[in-house]
């Protein structure tokens, strides 16, 4: 989008030039403009204990652990600047650098937005932000606002965008017995994701709307949303299918494996209650693909965690699953193998037992432990990356992590 | 160590050093400004609502960091000591969602502050409190 390179640049001026007069009148009566940078971060080290399939994050990473300890699938570092304009109106902008699609650690402009409060319960951002498929979708980076090492992978694993450029509103309303707040928004995708080594998938400009409806009360948070994604460009299936020996056009034999203006439809429904020491949260999802290039999706997970001191023990489980993809195009046996070894990919069924502690041992700073007992069928590859033959369904993931916030 | 005395220990370093504070919200005392009640005082130190009953807008003054008042306060109004207050601000500030209370240096910046800012709201010493400022929420004893 030309606009966002155009309000992104614009954005960075404001920024520049407002930092500079708060600069030249440090003593002037008034509070703004406000400038302050804070950053967050995560050192993370994890292994499998099975070679046959790399455990990933998400699916935004394009590989990941094998049997020897490595930091790229945790660890991240990320800055933000937040420039309050006046009571009513603030500039913020975020930077992430992580293991990212295409293999490299390149920094990311993940936020860069302007938020204005119409009113205390009325506020409108526009720009670049965070996308909130599911609930705390648009805080998975941020390891120590979090219990466990990372987000579910059986749960957000499926979910390649983290930001995207345009406008979200929401509307908060004090019910006399709990908060109300309904959000809503529109704009495109931004980023690109990982497909068959080398490929990526551009999924810039893919029109994306959604919202979603919160219920607060004391302890308790409910979450109903939607989100929808219209895809703009082809997966490079042809390209794969060429490299991996398999040289027919496969989109033309397959005209349901296009992508092109396709939708995947997000419902989602999470609850959380935190009180005191104990804190317990669950999600539900469903994801639907108005094409076969990928499988509906069934998905949820439950954490409890009970805070004793410093530490907060943590125990988890998840379970995703899929319906098998349906070719519905005659073709010669040969073909249909070859092209059912594609969407083979694309079936996820496996669950997870997740063992762990949090350590907060200092201000800012927390030491995690992690163990993901992954129980899945031979066929569940989805949420893995380069699953061989051999692939059984089963691996354990051994996990530590530091995060902090500076 | 007796059992008695063991079980206050534990239940002084359980409740946090600060369990003698006393804190009570208080706003500037003009008139036109009824009790808040524990859920509101929550949702607007919490950033879930900033707004105070008449719909104007609200800004929570916090103490300053390592005071024991403040650790005392939120200990009481949602149960959370200041490390898991801290991990659920990082969500909120780093999603750009909300910004936490106005930070100040001292117990002396926090009545400034109330007194001069439109909206202001903050927590203080029951002891603290003088002609200038009226009470509108206090916990139960």
């Amino acid at each position: 989008m030309n606009f966002c390179d155009w309000f992104l640049r614009l954005m960075a001026i404001t920024l520049a030039a407002t930092s500079l007069a708060h600069a030249e009148s440090p003593t002037g009566g008034s509070q703004w403009p406000a400038f302050d940078v804070k950053g967050f971060g995560t050192v993370g080290i994890a292994r499998s204990d099975d070679a046959d399939a790399e455990f990933v994050r998400d699916l935004s990473q394009p590989d990941g652990l094998g049997k020897h300890w490595s930091g790229k699938i945790d660890s991240l570092l990320g800055l933000q600047a937040n420039l309050t304009l006046n009571a009513r109106t603030a500039a913020v902008i975020q930077g992430i650098a992580r293991y990212r699609y295409d293999g490299s650690w390149r920094p990311e402009l993940s936020w860069a937005f302007l938020r204005h409060d119409l009113s205390p319960d009325f506020t409108v951002r526009l720009g670049r932000m965070g996308t909130e498929f599911y609930m705390q979708g648009d805080s998975r980076m941020v390891g120590y606002a979090n219990l466990a090492v990372r987000p579910s992978a059986d749960y957000f694993g499926p979910i390649v965008v983290s930001y995207f450029d345009g406008i979200d509103a929401s509307l908060t309303t004090d019910t006399g017995n709990g908060l109300l707040r309904g959000k809503v928004f529109a704009g495109w995708a931004a980023e690109k994701a990982p497909f068959v080594k080398p490929y990526t998938w551009d999924l810039r400009g893919s029109r994306m709307v959604g919202g979603h409806l919160d219920y607060f009360n004391g302890p308790w948070q409910l979450r109903i949303g939607r989100s929808q994604i219209r895809f703009k460009h082809q997966q490079p299936l042809n390209e794969a299918g060429r490299q991996a020996g398999f040289p027919i056009d496969i989109l033309a034999a397959a005209p349901e494996l296009s992508i092109v203006g396709r939708h995947a439809t997000y419902d989602s429904l999470g609850v959380a209650y935190d009180e005191g020491r104990l804190q317990v949260q669950g999600q539900i999802s469903h994801i639907r693909y108005d094409t076969s290039a990928y499988e509906d999706t069934a998905s949820g997970y439950l954490i409890a965690a009970y805070r004793i001191g410093q530490t907060t023990p943590y125990l988890g489980y998840s379970r995703t699953r899929s319906s098998s993809a349906k070719l519905s195009t005659p073709m010669p046996p040969l073909i249909a193998a070859g092209i059912r070894d594609f969407i083979d990919q694309t079936h996820a069924d496996q669950a997870t037992v997740s063992l762990g502690a949090r350590w907060d041992f200092m201000p800012n700073m927390a030491l995690k432990a992690q163990l993901d007992m992954i129980r899945g069928e031979r066929d569940s590859r989805f949420p893995m990356r380069n699953a061989n033959r051999d692939w059984d369904g089963r691996m354990n993931v051994f996990s530590l992590a530091l995060d902090f916030i500076f | 160590m007796r059992p008695v005395t063991f079980s206050l220990v534990m239940l002084a370093l359980l409740t946090g050093s600060g369990a003698q504070a006393d804190p009570v919200v208080v706003v500037p005392a003009r008139p036109g400004m009824d009790r808040l009640s524990h859920e509101e005082v929550t949702n607007i130190f919490m950033g879930r609502l900033r707004a105070l009953p008449s719909g104007a807008p609200a800004l929570p003054i916090d103490q300053p960091k390592d005071s024991t008042l403040r650790t005392s306060f939120y200990q009481r109004l949602v149960n959370k000591d200041g490390a898991s207050i801290n991990a659920y601000w990082s969500r909120l500030y780093f999603s750009g969602k909300a910004t936490p209370p106005l930070q100040v240096v001292s117990e002396a910046q926090v009545i400034q502050q109330l007194l001069t800012r439109p909206g202001a709201i903050a927590y203080v010493e029951r002891s603290q409190v003088d002609a200038r400022m009226r009470i509108v929420f206090e916990f139960p004893p």
